[in-house]
């Protein structure tokens, strides 16, 4: 399984490189004009990858399940992040070479009408550009809401790739060749269409395939869960771990959907599948307010944090609402008969908080399964574990061959970055360790 | 631990990039002579 998921990141990446480099390379067939100095040929090459990067992220938030999944959802988007400022840095440094090289082509007109319109592109682009990337560093602090940001940063990436593209067939030097220029356009015209892929395509499948609430379940620790039943259609499978898009009160066609886990058993019959949320403010407060028979929309399943090998020990770390994957996990194990040692370590505020705490005990009676309960506001006369889940705990209740188990982490950030390390420091190899961070967008 | 892999990828991906990128202005302007 893992030498397969190996060997698909090594296909994905060298389709992503080829997307971003062939079109580059060729720029060189057939008839070329005159070159020009060194450090343009650079600065062009720059500007070139630095487009097609950009419009490849379009690609990266497709959803393509096939692209996301040997990597994770959270992986996918972190690279889509941290590759946008490459980009953004490329496309930038095409100028700031050329004015460096005091190359002639950066010479202003006498009057501002005089600039040429290929010009004018360029500074729409990386206007637009770096806008894009301040609001999307920045958001919080720019207090932009987040279904606001999230519309302007799709309509700032479409303007900077469109005037990006203008600015290169109204310079024309590579583009004059109609063969080039009839490549560039398709390119641009492929990245804008993943986007009408995700915006359009998708939610017209959804619409026809919509899902019913046929209960809404209150939890432990301020949590609903949202009972959901295909209607109409067979529903999905998915892999207990995995997480779907969530639409209520909505069309599909809305532009921010919203991430949760599956918390029910990956083994229901009749397409059955349950969200729990935990208010957490926005959107996630609103969710008790569900009622049975309402229509909602669901977009799944997607990730690769789910169930491995059956003869390893399983620890399952889960911090506050990061049980919900766990839950899906335990349920599954259970309704499968599966008999392979759990550890559940779970992290929560206070004993009245931990959602599904009566049923995991109950639960323990099906399957080979330890519970150890962490919380950081205990009762009084509480004997069990307080504080954070640490290296300590794990070290006090898994058998010490450490390295041999397998691993899975939900929970806030700041947990999952102290596991992490503690894991690390433990000697558990990466491939060991699985994790779901449920503020990956 | 993942983030720290997405970060090396997107670095990776960063210099082949400009690796690349400088292949093709040497091969631009090597073809003038």
């Amino acid at each position: 399984m893992q030498y397969r998921d190996l060997v698909r990141k090594a296909i994905w990446s060298a389709i992503y490189l080829l997307f971003i480099l062939a079109p580059l390379f060729a720029l060189l067939a057939g008839n070329l004009p005159p070159a020009r100095n060194f450090g343009t040929e650079f600065s062009v090459a720059l500007g070139y990858t630095g487009l097609a990067m950009m419009g490849l992220q379009f690609g990266l938030t497709a959803r393509f399940r096939h692209v996301t999944e040997p990597w994770g959802e959270d992986v996918i988007y972190h690279f889509h992040r941290r590759i946008s400022l490459m980009a953004v840095g490329l496309v930038v440094a095409h100028p700031l070479i050329l004015i460096a090289i005091g190359s002639p082509s950066l010479a202003l007109p006498d009057s501002v009408w005089d600039i040429p319109w290929g010009a004018r592109f360029a500074v729409l682009s990386i206007g637009s550009l770096i806008l894009l990337v301040i609001t999307a560093l920045w958001r919080q602090q720019l207090k932009i809401r987040y279904e606001l940001w999230h519309l302007s940063h799709i309509v700032l990436a479409l303007v900077a790739i469109a005037a990006g593209m203008l600015h290169m067939v109204g310079w024309g030097f590579y583009l004059v060749d109609p063969l080039k220029r009839t490549l560039w356009i398709g390119m641009t015209i492929f990245w804008i269409g993943l986007l009408f892929y995700v915006r359009l395509f998708k939610p017209l499948f959804m619409l026809r395939r919509p899902y019913r609430v046929t209960e809404v379940r209150t939890e432990r620790g301020d949590t609903t869960t949202l009972v959901m039943l295909p209607d109409g259609h067979a529903g999905f499978r998915f892999k207990p771990g995995q997480f779907g898009w969530l639409t209520l009160w909505a069309s599909p066609f809305r532009i921010t959907g919203h991430p949760f886990s599956f918390s029910s058993s990956a083994e229901a019959a009749d397409g059955r599948v349950e969200m729990t949320i935990r208010d957490l403010g926005d959107f996630t407060s609103a969710v008790k307010t569900a009622t049975a028979g309402q229509r909602v929309y669901l977009d799944g399943p997607y990730g690769a944090f789910t169930i491995g090998n059956p003869t390893d020990m399983h620890v399952l770390i889960a911090g506050g609402i990061g049980i919900t994957p766990m839950m899906s996990m335990i349920r599954t194990l259970a309704d499968r008969g599966d008999t392979r040692p759990l550890v559940l370590l779970y992290g929560s505020k206070t004993w009245d908080s931990l959602t599904f705490r009566e049923e995991l005990e109950t639960l323990k009676t099906r399957l080979d399964l330890k519970i150890v309960y962490v919380l950081s506001q205990p009762p009084e006369g509480w004997t069990g574990e307080t504080g954070r889940v640490t290296a300590e705990v794990f070290r006090r209740h898994l058998p010490p061959e450490y390295a041999a188990h397998e691993y899975f982490i939900c929970g806030p950030d700041v947990m999952m970055d102290a596991i992490e390390t503690a894991l690390g420091e433990m000697k558990v190899p990466l491939a060991r360790y699985h994790s779901e961070r449920y503020s990956f967008v | 631990m993942r983030r720290l892999f997405a970060n090396r990828l997107a670095v990776a991906t960063g210099v082949i990039v400009v690796v690349l990128s400088l292949v093709f202005a040497f091969l631009r302007v090597s073809s003038m002579h």
